[in-house]
């Protein structure tokens, strides 16, 4: 497995950095309004469901919708994997890389699934 | 005088192998001491990535069910937790995407092309400008400002 995952290594660069720049941009705003300011009352037209299905499911809504479930998946597993190589843990990279990246692989399967079904 | 190689040579193995290394270990004060800790908590940047992502998509799928999915969604955000886990990422993710575009002039060539690199405050305030641009601008959109 880990044959594989050095054959698939400039792929799942090419992920990792777009996800880190992507997710970097894009996520705060959404802790901020859909995680904080929504719940607590400040932003009530955030949890509306009129609202966020009229930017949701426009096409622009979409496809950065999509950008911001899918690539940061795969930046958070590559963080997360060589968070774990650096605590020691070579012998099971196999396992874990495989989990890490299995794990963004299906979750950005049920992103496009996600937007498509809007 | 002969010039001739040596028939037996001392640094050729007997067989080949696989090349022998030491066995990896942390270099020293790793990971609490000097920059150590900054890059662990970069690198703890992405479980925030990971998570967070995994909430919009939970958020989108839950829309795409109907109004009655999503409302309770919104409910269950309304939790403590998960508005201390929203308001740690905010402030977690902030952070690392500032700390990238602060590292991203060391990556770059002195010249580029033809011209010479942009002065690195002015590539770092650029960046950390189009940071706050673009939150501004999503967190309005999300905000049902436009």
């Amino acid at each position: 497995m880990r044959r594989l995952l050095l054959v698939l290594e400039p792929v799942i660069w090419a992920l990792f950095s777009a996800g880190m720049m992507v997710g970097g941009l894009l996520l705060p705003a959404w802790a901020l309004v859909m995680g904080v300011a929504g719940p607590l009352g400040i932003a009530g037209a955030a949890t509306s469901y009129d609202h966020f299905y009229a930017v949701a499911s426009n096409p622009l809504g979409r496809l950065v919708l999509l950008a911001a479930m899918a690539l940061p998946l795969w930046g958070g597993a590559h963080h997360l994997r060589h968070l774990w190589l650096d605590f020691g843990g070579l012998r099971s990279d196999g396992l874990v890389g495989t989990l890490c990246y299995g794990g963004a692989g299906v979750g950005s399967l049920l992103a496009i699934v996600a937007v498509a079904r809007l | 005088m002969s010039h001739a190689r040596p028939v037996v040579d001392a640094m050729q193995p007997a067989k080949s192998g696989a090349t022998r290394t030491a066995p990896p270990r942390p270099p020293d004060g790793f990971p609490s001491q000097g920059n150590y800790r900054a890059y662990i908590a970069f690198a703890l940047g992405g479980f925030f990535l990971f998570t967070l992502s995994l909430l919009v998509l939970r958020s989108v799928w839950a829309i795409g069910n109907g109004e009655a999915a999503w409302n309770r969604l919104q409910t269950g955000f309304q939790n403590p937790l998960y508005v201390i886990y929203h308001a740690l990422a905010f402030l977690w993710l902030s952070w690392f995407i500032l700390r990238l575009f602060r590292l991203f002039p060391a990556t770059l060539p002195r010249r580029i092309g033809p011209f010479q690199r942009p002065p690195d405050a002015l590539m770092v305030a650029g960046l950390s400008g189009a940071f706050v641009v673009v939150t501004l601008v999503v967190a309005t959109i999300l905000w049902g400002g436009v």
